[in-house]
């Protein structure tokens, strides 16, 4: 341990020089920049700004690296809050709640602590990134495909917290979301399902889009629907107060226990950042003394998932940097950055090049920070948005969805399911059918079919093996305990109460 | 481009550009027919910086275009750039296989052939704990009894399953019995091959070879056809399998380019592959420098794609998979469907029931009528959108869809609405075709962009 903290040292005396602290910002700023833009993911924006540090040398590059990494995963949030329009998946979560404190007049204090939350999670979950990396890495190798489909199932009981007022109807947007999952090619196989011969379908409908059309595109045809209804919605928006002293209090159990939720989850390569968002929810949902305020403005739900994600992002460089195994699309072509510089991160990386290693720990910290620095003065500033007039904010939002859609593939098409699911969302919302069950259940359906399958197949068709081995045992009992023990306890209040 | 970006935050340090004998166009796009993250986007990101780097042209882009292992790449750059003689597609061995597998319309055939540019091996590991010492022990188990030794690789009809088939056929199994377990991405499969989840993996050398290093698995054979200086590995040839097979990746060129042109890229690849850089990035990403240019890659390309498409065919993966009318519905699809049934019936009826709560809609009917016009010019806004956005170009149709959605809102102020319709649209083509080099459709604006 005093040796890692020596390293540490040497690390951030490497990185803190003017010009390096200036690098940071430079990636910290143009990773959120690029990041809030919709259907722009954290892969894209890394790979888009690659190219501005080649000619850099090695150790401003990765501090700039840093920055865009940790710029890149917390643009997402901003549009979430403001326009209902999470710019990415790990942000959906961020919507529900947050979209509805801006509504309420209170967007700056829902961004604030979205932006401090990410600090608080980003700092904490680098610090286990710095002492623990490589024990986690071993314990996540002890997942197998068995205990990846035992996890997914608990990440799917998650979704009886956000079923809504009818089961029924939760229930309907889950399947259709799992029915959304079939189509494409069977990864398992490499057979067509469901593509009706139509190529562009073979790699399935992207989660963007769905998330992009139900939110962006349902909700501005919502809003044209009810608009001059619900002005009185609106009075509050002259108030641009930053958190007040109960938010601090209500916030910062929420950061830390997003933290511990989002980083080792992280760790584990299962659906990405999502999952951890939907668990903080959750947690913080069946812990509050409110549950009948999440949905309706509940600060907590700003404050977990938003932790969760960021956590998360750091926990997936654990198998990156100790194993050189990048279990996100973000960490593959952050492990083409690093072989950019003849670096190949793995089990040898932390002995040959100590130097560059440490320097990008510390500034990964260094990026943290500076993303604080950089957001809370803009909080108050991003809230002006809600002052927008509708028919300009809504006109914008479009045109974004839009590019943000016909960009991920270049495909007319794409746009096209866009208007036709943020259809679909408009009529979702008219109906009181919850969005988000529809968003799981197109990331987790083919995840958990996929596993099941690989699980099934290496243990040549026996079934037991789910049971047979130990975590994923263990999985599976937590997954029937979140659905039994709330039944037990008292009558069902979380998944039943508004 | 993304250099001018940052320019305009730092005007400082960056490396002046020689512009000295430029062989290579001005701006050379590289297309990379999958998403950032795997092997062409990596190549292709290599090549941008090595072209910029050794000033071969002035200024190179990467442009990803996902889907189906490259064959909506293939088919994207066949029909949309027709006769541009700025561009480059990354090919390769998996992209002849997709074509089989995915049954695409569009063929490696229809394209311009440039060069063959690297090459990777595959090599077959085992955790190092298991039981299995060499490629003899494997082969007895495997005879034994084939279904009891799981592989874990990429996706399915990847070359690492081919490698698998290929491996059975030689020791007198038939293909059809590997149980190949595919994984989505390279990381995904060596973690399962790291944890003991799997028998047996598959993997290129570059991702293997750290974890080789480290002594973390056990190699069992390389598909070279001779051993490779510096790595203690033998070849399947060597142990009495006939396998070899090598992962190679290849640049080509739209169809229709002008004789000149096409004389241009070849020069400019050419001297990327000559470069030091290049030479350097070899090294670096332990890539086999396969450099093969004009006709005999084209002869190259004609005899791979005979020989993938035999070994497909005999291991009944890929064409074998068929069609999906062919494949039945498996018990989960059923499932999801009939949950899809149930749960809709079911709501439905709870929605009847209810009989919709008056108290919900408190509106007079006038306004109804009002708000159903605002969400019709939204859906019309949005039809004219897909119509447009290809026809006519991304700015004109961005602008009619802003402008019509405005209306929808407030119909007060069409001037002011329009002077924004067009400064969002203009100000987002910038953004991303000038800065992000993610292109936009010009359409009938193409002239003056």
């Amino acid at each position: 341990m005093p040796e890692t903290l020596r390293l540490l040292a040497e690390g951030f005396a490497g990185a803190m020089t003017w010009p390096h602290l200036a690098w940071a910002f430079a990636g910290v700023t143009l990773g959120t920049a690029v990041g809030v833009l919709p259907g722009i993911g954290p892969a894209l924006t890394v790979a888009l700004l690659l190219p501005v540090t080649f000619s850099l040398d090695p150790v401003s590059a990765f501090i700039m690296f840093g920055g865009i990494y940790y710029g890149a995963m917390y643009g997402g949030s901003t549009t979430s809050i403001l326009i209902n329009s999470p710019g990415e998946t790990a942000s959906i979560i961020t919507a529900i709640d947050g979209h509805m404190m801006a509504r309420k007049g209170r967007a700056s204090a829902a961004l604030t602590t979205a932006a401090v939350g990410s600090f608080v999670a980003g700092t904490l979950a680098t610090l286990g990134l710095t002492f623990f990396a490589p024990l986690l890495a071993s314990v996540a190798l002890s997942f197998g495909p068995a205990e990846y489909f035992s996890l997914t199932l608990v990440a799917f009981t998650t979704v009886a917290v956000l079923l809504g007022a009818s089961l029924a109807r939760g229930l309907f947007s889950l399947f259709l979301g799992l029915g959304l999952g079939l189509v494409g090619i069977d990864q398992l196989t490499g057979t067509a399902r469901f593509s009706f011969g139509i190529p562009q379908l073979l790699d399935g409908i992207d989660v963007m889009i769905l998330v992009i059309g139900l939110f962006a595109v349902g909700e501005t045809l919502h809003q044209a629907w009810r608009h001059g209804q619900d002005e009185g919605d609106m009075v509050a928006l002259r108030e641009f107060s930053w958190m007040s002293r109960d938010d601090w209090r209500r916030s910062w159990r929420p950061w830390l226990r997003g933290t511990a939720i989002g980083f080792p989850l992280g760790v584990l390569p299962c659906g990405g950042s999502v999952i951890p968002t939907v668990v903080s929810y959750m947690v913080e949902r069946r812990l509050s003394k409110r549950p009948e305020e999440f949905g309706q403005g509940a600060i907590e739900g700003v404050a977990g998932p938003e932790a969760a994600n960021n956590a998360s992002a750091a926990g997936v460089l654990v198998p990156l940097l100790t194993l050189g195994l990048p279990s996100s699309a973000t960490a593959a072509v952050l492990l083409t950055a690093f072989q950019q510089y003849g670096l190949q991160p793995g089990p040898l990386l932390f002995s040959t090049r100590p130097d560059l290693v440490w320097t990008l720990i510390a500034s990964l910290y260094i990026g943290n920070a500076m993303l604080l620095v950089l957001n809370l003065p803009l909080a108050p500033l991003w809230a002006r948005v809600m002052l927008v007039p509708r028919s300009l904010l809504f006109g914008s939002i479009l045109v974004l969805a839009s590019v943000g859609a016909y960009s991920l593939n270049r495909s007319l098409l794409d746009v096209a399911i866009l208007y036709t699911v943020g259809a679909i969302g408009w009529g979702m919302r008219r109906l009181d059918i919850p969005l988000v069950p529809a968003v799981l259940g197109l990331i987790l359906g083919p995840l958990a079919e996929q596993q099941f399958r690989r699980a099934v197949a290496i243990s040549e068709g026996d079934y037991a093996v789910f049971l047979a081995r130990p975590i994923s045992a263990a999985l599976l009992i937590a997954a029937a305990a979140v659905f039994v023990l709330p039944l037990w306890l008292r009558r069902p209040r979380g998944a039943v109460a508004p | 481009m993304a250099l001018r970006l940052i320019l305009g935050i730092a005007l400082a340090v960056l490396v002046v550009h020689t512009a000295t004998a430029q062989p290579g166009p001005d701006h050379l796009r590289l297309i990379a027919p999958a998403a950032p993250g795997g092997g062409w986007d990596q190549t292709a990101r290599v090549m941008q910086a090595v072209l910029q780097g050794a000033g071969l042209v002035r200024t190179s882009s990467v442009e990803n275009i996902p889907g189906a292992a490259g064959t909506i790449g293939l088919a994207r750059f066949v029909s949309a750039e027709r006769g541009n003689g700025d561009v480059l597609m990354l090919s390769g061995l998996i992209m002849l296989g997709a074509v089989v597998t995915h049954q695409s319309p569009v063929t490696l055939r229809e394209v311009t052939p440039i060069a063959r540019l690297l090459g990777e091996y595959e090599v077959v590991v085992v955790p190092a704990a298991s039981s299995i010492r060499s490629l003899a022990d494997l082969v007895d188990v495997f005879r034994a009894r084939p279904e009891s030794v799981s592989w874990g690789g990429g996706s399915a009809g990847g070359t690492d399953q081919i490698l698998a088939g290929l491996f059975a056929d030689a020791v007198g199994v038939s293909p059809s019995r590997v149980n190949y377990i595919a994984f989505s991405g390279g990381g995904e499969s060596l973690s399962a091959i790291l944890g003991g989840q799997v028998t047996v993996g598959v993997n290129g050398l570059a991702e293997l070879a750290p974890h080789i290093e480290a002594g973390s698995v056990r190699p069992l054979a390389i598909s070279s056809a001779e051993r490779l200086p510096g790595l203690d590995v033998p070849t399947f040839q060597e142990q009495g399998v006939d396998v070899e097979i090598e992962n190679w990746r290849s640049v080509v060129a739209p169809p229709g380019v002008s004789a000149a042109e096409r004389e241009r890229l070849d020069r400019v690849v050419e001297a990327m592959v000559r470069s030091p850089q290049w030479q350097d990035a070899l090294v670096r990403y332990r890539w086999n420098d396969r450099y093969l240019a004009g006709t005999a890659f084209a002869r190259f390309a004609a005899a791979e794609e005979a020989r993938v498409e035999g070994i497909l065919a005999r291991l009944g993966t890929g064409a074998g998979a068929r069609g999906e009318a062919a494949a039945p519905l498996g018990r989960y699809p059923l499932f999801v469907l009939l949950g899809l049934a149930v749960s809709a019936l079911w709501s439905a009826r709870g929605m009847m029931r209810a009989q919709r709560p008056p108290a919900e809609t408190p509106v007079s009917t006038e306004v109804v009528t009002g708000r159903r016009g605002a969400v019709a010019l939204v859906v019309l806004a949005a039809a004219i959108d897909v119509l447009l956005l290809e026809r006519a170009g991304f700015i004109v149709a961005s602008a009619a869809l802003f402008w019509i959605t405005a209306r929808a809102f407030d119909a007060t102020r069409p001037v002011r609405d329009a002077a924004f319709a067009l400064g969002i649209s203009v100000a987002c083509y910038v953004v991303f075709v000038r800065w992000l080099d993610l292109s936009l459709p010009a359409g009938m604006l193409a002239g003056w962009l």
